[in-house]
């Protein structure tokens, strides 16, 4: 019975563990067994059997086997427990249950018998170790604390481990509950191995929310997972909760207080107060409260932002107070970047790093960082100094004894954690001496010293690499490098050869190690001057004879300092010829120049150069000159301040050539400089600070043969042309009537500043004060210009001029440099007596001739004319011809009273032939201030000349165009022949005077008028007039010169004589006085003049 | 009985006109001192609400005016105290002042490095507090009143409870330093007022 017992219920457990995955399909037979079940158990205390025989152990070696009485069964019961197959293991005993040594793996029998008012009943199990739950006791907690600076709770207990097999693995949960609902906030699991001894074991919780702001319990308990144990295994049941709860002992109401968080992360501030909360703040934005038990808040802030230095404020206000605390929101240090460690001197070791991304933490929160050493041990840690972000960190090492090798740690840390860098060096390797100080230089001789220094640190074990910079003026920087071993006094000294002599040099120097890293800062500089040793060259020598030929003077150049070799203290000249030789006195250096009388033997020149040290070789030159026939003056002109000379090679030079030169201003013996170059070359250039444009100089060029030179070439130059600073001075030698002639100087040397290419010559018409030579190049029509090439003429002859005319002459000299300045004079030609005689008894001829036909033509046609210009009466109040007159000269051809062609027998038509363009004399430099303007009336073609018939009306100086042109091609011209012989008058005085008071024609009638009055009654209204009038008004009229600037605008190579229409003005109109005559610009007049188409005209 | 009217003490009851032309002088100095300081006090509160963070400077952030040991606040019946009283207070807060800024300047140290002008400022502000006391208690025994009491006696244990103060916690020990500055600014101002009244023109 007990067997299917036994097995039943093994079953109905199997079926109960398993139960959860049986499936359904199973569902009815597990019924089935459930209910035979029920019935057996029935049966079972009916008959007063044992049932629900439970082992359970808490330690493994002890089973606590407990089962149910029977029914009936009741105090006074006795119970006899027999394990059948372990000897002397029957037990009596009154209760249910027992405990009895673990049994050894596999089925045991236990009979149980019941004794009861002496009725027995006997139970059997079957006993199995799979059978026995293992439930553990309930752990204790020996100590529950809180750290409440961390938030963080510690918990300890024992763990009892004594009681369990040895690596039994045990698993504790721990619940955390918060606030007085216990709110779990927190189940952990924890996982240890038991020793086999009892042992505390500790476990630490942090908080999200500081654990001031409200209350916590903790509660453990624990699961046994023994593996040699086959029964069930259960938890414990929980200890006894523990809580941790703050008393407030301080100020601080709020927490956190001050702490340093990451970025980005979440964080739980809280308010202990006892007054109502009513705001939280972070910054200045604005919190959701959390309510916490009493009257204490929270917030919560996630991901929070980085903090400035002064860290984030968090406050909470009351209503009549206010609680706050600050966060430092930071990142962990960076890894140290760039480590570096080198050593200046081998004592101290230098190791220097960045940073990196900045911590947003300052002051106590700051990065610390110690410098770890792993061979020695050694550390040291870095002050802490409030560096700006980049800047570079450094921590100093002191070297040890014998170690080349360092392994260095740098660790960082801040309160949000740690990092390292490593770096390992062989220090001698890392070497970056400091500037080499007390840098002396020493001589040795002439062109070596010994250069010495200090150089601190213990580089007794290394060599030392130098750069020593050398620099000398106007030479290429230097450097050179030396190797010296290094030393313990920190003196090092190193020789430096192959200078040069009286030299001064600057010395400077850096140094390194062998193996390199790094250079030194350089030294200080140091300036030396080497010593003086005996020049190595004898001086660039020349020889000039003196003017009388008696004596010899020896030139020679100092020495150049690289050939001086020291300061050149003296010189010495001697003379030796075949017989003789003749040496002067010490001649001291500055003077660079000996004059030896000398006979016209041959010598051998010698100049000796000495310093403080010795005496240079001689330079040697011959005395004797031979002799050139074939030598011929050049021109040269040089680019910039440079000039060529080229030469033919000529094989008979076996020496070197020398090419001397002077300023040609100076006298004999001139000698500016010189310079030698060798036999085989046939250009050089010369160039010498002391040329100076518009200088010319003169160069010779020798050659040396045999010891004697021999002059080949003499070339004048310039170094650059300048024009001439002063004009040539002329004179007029000789004056015509129709020409000057002028002659003129040559321009000295100085002042002409190049070679003269011309001189140009212009003259004009004019007069002093009133015409000015100006605008020369403006190309003005009124101006001739010769160009005179030919430089050895010095005189010229200017024709073609009019008679008594002043004329104003420019002459300047010219260069490649350019033009030089003017110099001017005025000339009046003389005067042209036959042409004046021509000139008046031509027109008087002309004049009485047309008289003549005039009075034929009248005589005959004396009825027509009658009736024409006379009808009946002779009125001229009522004779319509006086209205024609101004009309006409304005050019109303449409007027009829006085038709012109009738007066076509009076027309006089002088034909000439002339050169449309002026001439100019010289034809090699046309200037175009020859031309005249195109449109002038002598420029029309056919240049003929007509002298016709006009209206009697004749307008001098129009000043409109317009009228000049209406006047049509016919004027006549009175011509004051008294003005012919007037004193010539400026025009200034022309233009002042009144010309309507001058007016020559006097009308018949009315004599004397008062001039002005008649001239604006004339102009007005002709009609008022009494008697008979001329046709015009005679107030304009004006006596004009043929050639007269103004009678050469008004077509004065049309001229008439008299008016057909003034009977009696056969003759020459004569005005009253002299000066009430109009004049002529050309103050002459001449018959040629009046027929020849002059330029000027 | 109005102080100004009646007490022998006050120098207002005789005409300034008497005042000796070398006190004149030195209440002349030291009420431009009180003044340029005031200036500077502004400046100095400025600067140090600057650099501590919102809501420090924010408009209504205003923490409980605490009392801060060793220095009060000016009275509000201090106007109404005869003048040499008014300025035996202001001497005793002026030397007061100075170990509390020394506190405040130290903190900052720590907690604003990279600012050195606030630093500047609060080491100015002490040394400026020291000689602006010292110059009214010059004035003071020139009028004849006595010029030190025993609360005018710089006292190390203001400055040990400012520092305890600080060390509670960053956040008291900047509304410390706010109330400081503010306490030193509200000093020299009602110095630079009660010494207007010692100045024959009257206030400037």
């Amino acid at each position: 019975t007990m067997d299917v017992y036994f097995g039943w219920r093994h079953l109905s457990q199997v079926v109960g563990n398993k139960r959860m995955r049986m499936t359904s399909s199973f569902q009815w037979l597990l019924s089935t067994f459930i209910l035979l079940y029920l019935m057996n158990e029935v049966n079972s205390q009916k008959k007063g059997a044992l049932r629900d025989l439970k082992c359970v152990t808490n330690n493994l070696q002890e089973w606590d086997c407990s089962w149910k009485a029977p029914l009936g069964a009741g105090r006074g019961t006795v119970y006899e427990v027999c394990i059948e197959d372990r000897p002397r293991s029957c037990y009596r005993l009154e209760k249910t249950n027992i405990k009895i040594a673990a049994l050894s793996p596999g089925d045991h029998e236990i009979r149980i018998n019941s004794l009861h008012d002496l009725q027995s009943s006997m139970s059997k199990f079957i006993l199995n170790e799979r059978n026995v739950s293992l439930v553990p006791d309930t752990p204790k907690i020996l100590n529950l604390s809180a750290d409440f600076s961390t938030s963080t709770l510690h918990l300890t207990w024992n763990d009892k481990g004594s009681l369990f097999p040895y690596h039994s693995n045990v698993i504790w949960e721990i619940k955390i509950l918060r606030k007085e609902s216990m709110e779990l906030v927190k189940l952990a699991t924890y996982n240890t191995t038991l020793s086999g001894k009892d042992a505390v074991r500790h476990w630490s919780w942090t908080s999200d929310m500081p654990l001031e702001c409200a209350t916590h319990h903790v509660g453990i308990r624990r699961y046994i997972d023994c593996p040699h144990f086959s029964g069930r295994k259960e938890w414990s049941d929980w200890s006894p909760m523990k809580n941790i709860s703050w008393t407030p002992d301080s100020q601080t109401k709020v927490f956190p207080q001050d702490k340093v968080i990451l970025v980005g992360s979440d964080i739980t501030f809280c308010c202990v107060s006892q007054e109502k909360v009513l705001l939280a703040q972070i910054g200045h934005k604005n919190c959701p409260l959390i309510q916490l038990d009493g009257g204490n808040v929270a917030i919560e802030i996630h991901n929070i932002s980085v903090s400035a230095n002064s860290g984030t404020n968090v406050v909470f206000t009351t209503e009549d107070n206010m609680f706050g605390t600050v966060v430092f929101a930071g990142y962990p240090p960076d890894s140290p970047q760039k480590l570096n460690c080198e050593t200046h001197d081998l004592k101290e070791i230098i190791c220097s790093w960045n940073p990196g991304r900045p911590t947003a933490l300052v002051g106590p929160r700051n990065t610390s960082y110690t410098l770890f050493e792993s061979f020695s041990g050694k550390y040291v840690k870095f002050k802490r100094v409030e560096a700006l972000t980049n800047e570079s960190y450094q921590l100093l090492f002191q070297m040890l004894p014998n170690q080349e090798m360092y392994n260095f740690t740098l660790n960082a840390r801040n309160p949000l954690g740690r990092s390292a860098s490593t770096i390992l060096v062989n220090i001698t390797e890392r070497v970056s001496p400091h500037a080499p100080t007390s840098f002396k230089v020493k001589d040795i001789n002439s062109t070596a010293v010994t250069l010495s220094w200090h150089l601190p640190g213990n580089f007794a074990k290394i060599y030392l690499l130098c750069e020593i910079e050398i620099n000398k003026a106007n030479s290429i920087q230097e450097s050179r490098n030396v190797t010296v071993k290094g030393v313990e006094n920190s003196s090092y000294l190193v020789a430096v050869d192959k200078l040069n002599p009286y030299t001064v040099y600057t010395f400077r120097i850096r140094c390194s190690t062998e193996t390199f890293w790094k250079w030194s800062k350089w030294s200080n500089e140091r300036k030396h001057l080497t010593t003086e040793a005996i020049p190595s060259k004898g001086p660039d020598t020349w020889r000039e004879w003196s003017s009388d030929g008696k004596n010899l003077i020896i030139y020679w150049k100092p020495l150049p300092i690289n050939e001086a070799n020291g300061k050149i203290l003296s010189y010495n000249v001697s003379c030796s010829s075949n017989e003789e030789t003749q040496s002067l006195s010490e001649i001291p250096d500055p003077q660079h120049k000996a004059e030896i009388q000398l006979d016209k033997n041959d010598y051998i020149i010698s100049v000796v150069a000495k310093n403080s040290v010795g005496s240079s070789p001689p330079s040697k030159i011959a005395s004797m000159e031979i002799p050139n026939d074939d030598l011929k003056v050049e021109q040269a002109v040089g680019i910039g301040k440079k000039i060529l000379l080229t030469w033919h090679h000529n094989p008979n030079m076996t020496c070197d050539y020398v090419i001397k030169w002077c300023n040609s201003s100076r006298s004999d013996p001139c000698l500016m400089d010189w310079k030698k170059v060798p036999s085989n070359t046939t250009e050089t250039i010369i160039e010498s600070d002391q040329f100076r444009p518009g200088i010319r100089y003169n160069f010779f060029l020798y050659g040396c043969r045999n010891q004697g030179y021999q002059l080949l070439r003499s070339i004048t130059g310039y170094i650059e042309e300048l024009a001439p600073i002063v004009a040539p001075n002329f004179t007029v030698e000789d004056t015509s009537a129709d020409s000057i002639l002028v002659k003129w100087e040559d321009i000295p040397v100085e002042e002409l500043r190049g070679f003269l290419r011309g001189y140009l010559f212009y003259f004009e018409k004019g007069e002093r004060d009133t015409s000015k030579m100006r605008g020369l190049e403006s190309g003005r029509s009124d101006i001739k210009v010769k160009n005179i090439t030919d430089i050895s003429q010095k005189t010229l002859r200017i024709a073609d001029l009019q008679g008594k005319t002043s004329y104003h002459l420019v002459l300047r000299a010219y260069t490649d440099g350019g033009m030089g300045p003017e110099k001017s004079m005025f000339v009046v030609t003389k005067e042209n007596s036959v042409g004046l005689i021509i000139a008046i008894l031509i027109p008087v001829g002309v004049a009485v001739l047309v008289g003549i036909v005039t009075s034929i033509l009248c005589y005959r046609k004396r009825e027509w004319i009658k009736e024409t210009f006379y009808p009946d009466i002779p009125n001229p109040e009522n004779c319509k011809a006086l209205q024609f007159q101004k009309s006409v000269c304005e050019g109303s051809s449409a007027l009829k009273t006085l038709e012109m062609n009738p007066c076509t027998p009076n027309n006089v038509e002088v034909l000439e032939t002339r050169s449309t363009v002026p001439k100019i004399e010289d034809t090699e430099i046309m200037s175009p201030v020859a031309e005249r303007p195109e449109g002038h009336s002598e420029a029309e073609p056919g240049n003929h000349v007509a002298v016709s018939y006009c209206p009697p009306i004749i307008e001098e100086e129009l000043p409109d165009p317009a009228v000049d042109e209406a006047g049509g091609t016919a004027q006549v011209i009175y011509i004051d022949v008294q003005s012919m012989y007037q004193p010539q008058a400026k025009p200034e005085e022309e233009q002042d005077s009144d010309p309507v008071a001058g007016a020559g024609y006097k009308p018949q009638m009315r004599l004397p008028i008062n001039s002005a009055a008649e001239a604006t009654a004339v102009g007005d209204d002709v009609d008022k007039t009494a008697g008979y009038r001329p046709q015009a008004n005679v107030n304009t009229w004006h006596l004009v010169s043929p050639d007269s600037p103004r009678s050469t605008d008004s077509n004065s190579e049309i001229v008439s004589f008299g008016s057909p229409c003034s009977i009696n003005s056969r003759q020459f109109l004569i005005p009253p006085k002299d000066e009430d005559s109009p004049k002529s610009n050309g103050g002459g007049w001449s018959f040629t003049n009046f027929f020849q188409n002059k330029p000027n005209d | 009985m109005s102080q100004r009217e009646g007490s022998l003490e006050d120098p207002q009851a005789d005409d300034s006109v008497s005042l000796l032309p070398h006190l004149e002088a030195k209440i002349r100095q030291t009420h431009s001192l009180a003044r340029l300081l005031t200036k500077y006090a502004e400046q100095l509160l400025q600067e140090y609400v600057q650099h501590q963070g919102d809501p420090f400077g924010l408009p209504g952030f205003s923490p409980p005016r605490l009392p801060v040991a060793g220095l009060s606040a000016p009275a509000p019946g201090h106007a109404g105290l005869p003048l040499p009283e008014r300025l035996r207070l202001d001497a005793a807060a002026l030397a007061a002042l100075p170990p509390l800024l020394d506190v405040v300047r130290r903190h900052q140290a720590e907690l604003n490095p990279r600012v050195p002008r606030l630093l500047r400022r609060l080491e100015d502000a002490a040394r400026q507090a020291r000689a602006l006391g010292a110059a009214v208690e010059t004035v003071l025994a020139a009028l004849g009143a006595a010029a030190r009491g025993p609360w005018h006696e710089p006292s190390a244990a203001t400055a040990a409870a400012a520092a305890a103060a600080s060390a509670a916690g960053v956040f008291p020990a900047k509304v410390l330093g706010l109330r400081v500055c503010g306490l030193y600014s509200e000093w020299v101002s009602r110095t630079e007022g009660d010494l207007s009244q010692l100045v024959p023109e009257g206030p400037a």
